[in-house]
């Protein structure tokens, strides 16, 4: 049987994408639900091999504004298009990667893709999320997993 | 002392360009593994080169075997820095020829701690 990470994974291994290189206050992000906006930003990566799925962060566009800020070292209002992209594909990438590294292996990790709006992946389903909001803006995390 | 980061995300750079200068290196920079191949043959010799290893074009386990292929750049001191943490994935690495191995997300302690093991610190 497959083991797959649990909720707490994932927001443990965002906290510390979190705490390493966009807010070091482990009290910024904070576990919560709520509704994401239509207009989210998405970020995603793929995983190919003995897991396949996808692991997919989504979040407001202040919220993604402020990560870009944060990563770049910049003036919120400073933040450009490219920056949000990068940051948002960088942060997918690198909590992606470690909940592989939790999954069977060996599977293949793509190269994080960005979109405004909610991406579709056909074939999976959701089998993890966890709801955060950080500078009370929402953060989602989940999990996807082809359907067998 | 010259460090080369070579990866995909200009974010990543800026970061890692920022922890090598404060520990004294002087940076240069490029976004995959093909663009850094063209700086090496172009006559930049880096000390060290800090490897993202999912990125367009030419990963990073590519440029490892391509660095290690040529004689004159062996001197060059390898340290991958990437999200890819299957145990796998990092003893292929280092059988390529990478010396170290550092998963994001870092900290600025863990970049110097790795860089005081390979003895490759700027002062």
């Amino acid at each position: 049987m497959t083991y797959i990470p649990s909720a707490d994974d994932l927001e443990v291994i965002t906290r510390e994408v979190w705490t390493s290189f966009l807010d070091g206050d482990p009290a910024g992000l904070i576990a919560t639900s709520g509704d994401m906006p239509a207009d989210k930003i998405t970020g995603c990566v793929h995983l190919s091999g003995a897991y396949t799925g996808s692991i997919m962060l989504q979040c407001s566009p202040p919220a993604a504004r402020d990560a870009a800020a944060a990563l770049f070292s910049i003036a919120p209002g400073a933040v450009t298009q490219t920056e949000v992209v990068d940051a948002l594909g960088e942060i997918a990438n690198m909590v992606g990667g470690n909940v592989k590294s939790m999954l069977p292996g060996p599977s293949a990790l793509s190269l994080p893709s960005v979109v405004q709006g909610q991406l579709s992946l056909p074939g999976t389903r959701m089998v993890r999320e966890v709801q955060l909001s950080w500078r009370a803006e929402p953060l989602f995390v989940s999990l996807w997993q082809q359907a067998s | 002392m010259l460090a080369m980061v070579i990866d995909d995300s200009s974010a990543m750079r800026l970061i890692l360009g920022r922890i090598m200068r404060s520990l004294g290196f002087d940076v240069v920079d490029a976004p995959n593994g093909a663009e850094a191949i063209a700086r090496l043959q172009s006559g930049v010799l880096p000390d060290i080169a800090l490897v993202d290893w999912n990125m367009p074009v030419m990963d990073g386990l590519a440029f490892v075997n391509a660095v290690r292929r040529e004689e004159k750049w062996r001197q060059i001191t390898l340290m991958m820095v990437t999200t890819e943490s299957e145990q796998s994935q990092i003893v292929r690495a280092l059988a390529a020829g990478a010396h170290e191995y550092v998963i994001k997300p870092f900290t600025p302690d863990a970049i110097a701690d790795k860089l005081a093991l390979l003895g490759v610190l700027a002062y």
